[in-house]
């Protein structure tokens, strides 16, 4: 889907671009006439002098209502239209859906944007050392391809400005994959959510904790937009037998077995099952690859059944299971009453679709990772329900973390939801705020090196941009600078 | 209390007879200048004193002791002689009862028509008058006959205008100089209310004038300045004033204008302060279930400027060494050639492509290189 090229910078003259095409627009032979010269330099395309006569093209059209006098003079002017619609049928409307396609589509690389010389690759150990703060480093292009299939990168993200994704390093990201190894090493799950302002770096600092997972051979589940499963627009039916009734998702369950089978196919590759499951539409024998279980996912109606029982193989307690990341960017949304409707058309609650019901009992720690792993989930302040035992939630963990008194729920509110509030029971909470200056100026580098800042990037331009982004905020300082460029 | 002398007062009101209504203009006026109203007046007319002369001929006779009533019973015509006899037996035995018991008697007599007179009349729509169109305009400032005929024995109305100005404020000059300073006599040195006053009472008078607030008292006491309190049951008073406690200020604020009097409510407030006190004290019910509503009061918040963003000597010290050291780490990192210039880069970029040179033009013969014309027309 992407494009090398953006549309904005097919626009203008450009430095490789021009380089490449400038053979083709010279025209094979050139005269000396006043009237056929050429341009050396013209940023129209070259047209053909003689359209074709009554060709589809608009110069045939135009060709068609020229009036040739005998003497060889050539009359073009008005011409009387009597009914019908003035002037040329319109553009061609785009297809279903190709305008949304758009909008969404991702782009991660930029081949107008310059290379940036000196930027080392993210490895394992480069997000877990305190000196990496303030470096931005470049993703190793395998990881691109696992982060694309979990659809870890978002299309208002600025990938798209640069010639390679490079991600910056911050303290909060130390601070992450430290306790992200931290839970490995202890055999514990590590239940956060990443809450912070608008356009803070949340779901960056996601993605660089599932850059991490895939780095460290972990198995990662993502699911980039929480909305999808509550809003009502993918499939759901009652699982039987489940009292309460719960509700699965078959179609996007079966979407993400698939991401879940591809990004993680390295590490799947070397896993065995361990238990027999007679429920699955196909057999599949104790000790065969797990890949194989994956793969028994043909048919949507039978996805939850194989997700099931590919989650019992994962989470289970044998030795040499890695470690899984379980991630979900967009908490709000799960914290809600859903839209879908059950059979008496009452609404169901979030928590009764299975998807969201394990996701919420590993977070609040009713259930626990026995390898060790991280239940991450980000807010999004953007896209944001009201919730407020949520909103509470994230008060009382982040006061309690910080050794003060938690405020106490409103007394007279109803707004309260008691399942909130049981899933945000214990989970830790990492707030972001802006970065630092050091930091700023180590991406305002990167920028300049890119060729998108056309400043000297001394402290005086770090520190207009910083206050310009409200103190650091990462996303307002791309508004200031990149996406409001005076070129 | 309050409630009882409320309804005698209302039995009274039965038993007394209904005045006649006057009428509203007194042809007396005229031969009274010295009494005459001003022309213009905030305050609204008055009854006049009981002892005002004969300007009332249809008032009713009120009777300030039986020997009136029955002087008045034995000049009617009808009586018989039993009645007669009885009357002025009745007559004598008043006559030779001491004179003090006499005054007494007419005294009280008088004190309770006082007090059970109208306070001021009640204006009765007329039923067979259209907007009362036969009553005289008193507010009228004249009555627009002849007004204009001016007969050179006067100052125009505008003069007397401006001399009743004049008189008004020489008026209150005199009040100011010397009345005034008498006032003084009656200043009260300020005692700020000790720890065992913790209620404070707020009145409103509109200076002698009627007026439907001015019977309105308003108490303001905090529940921490109640004495031999605990906090559990200084909170179960708040609890008990409900939406009457600003949890802001900390202050139970209650007001009643339900009696007719400013000390009736004022007792009234009194007696309700301490029984809420009384009920918070009461250990069966601490209300520990309820928690404290709030609901009722918008908490205002005021943003306030920071402190830690005053510009004071040390911030800017502060300030200006952050910039010293800024300019020193620029300057080092433009020695070390590592400070990066995002048009330097584009131009170096730009500079390391592989240069491109321009194809030369090939020199075409006018009209065509072979066949002599061509293209005729194309170009």
């Amino acid at each position: 889907m992407s494009v090398p090229n953006c549309m904005r910078c097919l626009t203008r003259p450009s430095a490789v671009a021009t380089a490449a095409l400038r053979p083709f627009t010279v025209p094979v032979s050139v005269s000396l006439t006043a009237a056929g010269r050429v341009a050396a330099f013209s940023t129209t395309p070259a047209q053909q002098a003689t359209p074709q006569k009554g060709s589809k093209t608009p110069a045939g059209r135009m060709d068609a209502r020229i009036k040739r006098m005998a003497n060889g003079h050539v009359r073009v002017g008005k011409r009387l239209h009597v009914g019908g619609k003035k002037g040329g049928t319109r553009p061609k409307a785009p297809l279903p859906g190709e305008r949304k396609a758009y909008r969404k589509r991702i782009q991660l690389s930029n081949s107008n944007a310059l290379p940036v010389k000196d930027l080392a690759e993210l490895d394992g150990e480069h997000m877990l050392s305190e000196k990496n703060v303030a470096k931005v480093l470049s993703l190793p292009t395998a990881v691109i391809d696992q982060l694309r299939t979990v659809e870890a990168f978002k299309p208002t993200q600025t990938w798209g400005l640069f010639r390679d994704p490079s991600l910056l390093i911050r303290p909060e990201t130390v601070d992450l994959m430290n306790r992200m190894q931290d839970s490995v090493a202890n055999k514990q799950t590590l239940r956060l959510v990443i809450d912070g302002d608008k356009l803070t770096g949340k779901s960056i600092l996601l993605l660089q904790a599932l850059t991490q997972a895939f780095l460290k051979d972990w198995i990662v589940i993502n699911i980039p937009e929480a909305q999808e499963l509550t809003a009502a627009c993918t499939e759901y039916a009652p699982i039987p037998g489940t009292e309460p009734v719960q509700y699965m998702q078959q179609v996007y369950i079966l979407k993400l077995i698939q991401a879940i089978r591809k990004a993680n196919e390295k590490v799947l590759s070397r896993l065995t099952t361990a238990y027999a499951h007679p429920e699955l539409p196909q057999h599949i024998p104790v000790s065969s690859p797990i890949l194989a279980l994956a793969n028994a996912a043909k048919e949507p109606d039978s996805a939850w059944t194989v997700f099931s029982a590919l989650w019992k193989e994962l989470s289970s307690n044998i030795r040499g299971r890695p470690p899984i990341l379980f991630a979900l960017d967009g908490l709000h949304h799960i914290m809600k009453i859903s839209k879908y409707r059950n059979a008496a058309f009452d609404l169901i609650h979030s928590h009764d679709l299975a998807l969201i019901k394990l996701f919420t009992d590993y977070l609040s720690g009713q259930a626990s990772l026995p390898n060790g792993g991280a239940i991450i989930a980000a807010t999004s302040r953007n896209n944001c329900p009201v919730s407020a035992s949520l909103e509470l939630a994230l008060e009382q963990r982040l006061a309690t973390q910080n050794g003060e008194e938690p405020p106490a729920k409103k007394p007279y509110f109803k707004g309260y939801d008691s399942r909130v509030e049981g899933a945000m029971k214990s989970a830790q909470v990492l707030r972001i705020k802006g970065v630092s200056k050091l930091e700023t100026r180590s991406l305002m580098e990167y920028w300049a090196a890119s060729g998108l800042l056309r400043t000297t990037v001394d402290e005086v331009a770090v520190s207009e941009k910083w206050m310009l982004g409200g103190n650091g905020v990462l996303g307002e300082m791309e508004r200031a600078s990149l996406l409001t460029m005076r070129l | 209390m309050a409630s009882a002398a409320n309804s005698l007062r209302i039995c009274l009101r039965t038993c007394r007879q209904l005045p006649t209504v006057r009428p509203v203009v007194r042809p007396a006026f005229a031969a009274r200048p010295f009494a005459r109203r001003r022309a213009l007046s905030s305050t609204p007319a008055r009854q006049a004193d009981e002892n005002d002369g004969a300007e009332a001929p249809e008032e009713v006779k009120r009777y300030y002791n039986p020997a009136e009533v029955i002087k008045d019973l034995l000049r009617e015509e009808g009586l018989t002689e039993q009645q007669r006899e009885t009357l002025t037996q009745t007559l004598t035995q008043w006559g030779q009862m001491p004179e003090e018991d006499k005054k007494r008697f007419e005294d009280m007599r008088r004190e309770v028509h006082a007090s059970t007179s109208q306070i001021r009349y009640v204006v009765k729509p007329k039923k067979d008058s259209f907007w009362n169109e036969e009553e005289k305009d008193t507010d009228l400032i004249t009555d627009e006959i002849g007004e204009d005929d001016f007969e050179e024995d006067d100052m125009l109305s505008i003069g007397h205008a401006k001399l009743d100005e004049h008189r008004d404020a020489r008026e209150y000059a005199r009040i100011a100089v010397w009345e005034m300073p008498l006032l003084s006599r009656f200043a009260k040195d300020f005692v700020p209310p000790t720890a065992e006053e913790p209620l404070r009472f707020r009145y409103t008078t509109y200076m002698g004038e009627f007026h439907p607030a001015d019977r309105k008292v308003v108490v303001e006491f905090s529940p921490k300045d109640v004495p031999e309190l605990s906090e559990a049951q200084q909170l179960k008073l708040m609890k008990l004033a409900g939406p009457r406690y600003n949890p802001e200020k900390g202050l139970i604020k209650m007001s009643s204008d339900r009696f007719e009097h400013q000390a009736q409510n004022k007792r009234y407030l009194g007696d309700l302060v301490q029984k809420m006190i009384t009920a918070a004290k009461d250990p069966t019910d601490m209300f520990e279930d309820v928690p404290l509503d709030t609901r009722h009061h918008d908490f205002k918040v005021r943003p306030q400027f920071p402190k830690e963003w005053r510009i004071t000597e040390e911030r800017q010290k502060e300030l200006q060494e952050i910039r010293r050291k800024a300019l020193v780490l620029d300057e080092a990192k433009r020695k070390s050639g590592a400070l990066i210039d995002g048009k330097e880069v584009i131009k170096n970029y730009l500079e390391s492509m592989p240069a491109h040179r321009e194809p030369e033009p090939s020199m075409v013969r006018r009209g065509g290189p072979a066949k002599g014309r061509l293209g005729k027309g194309k170009w």
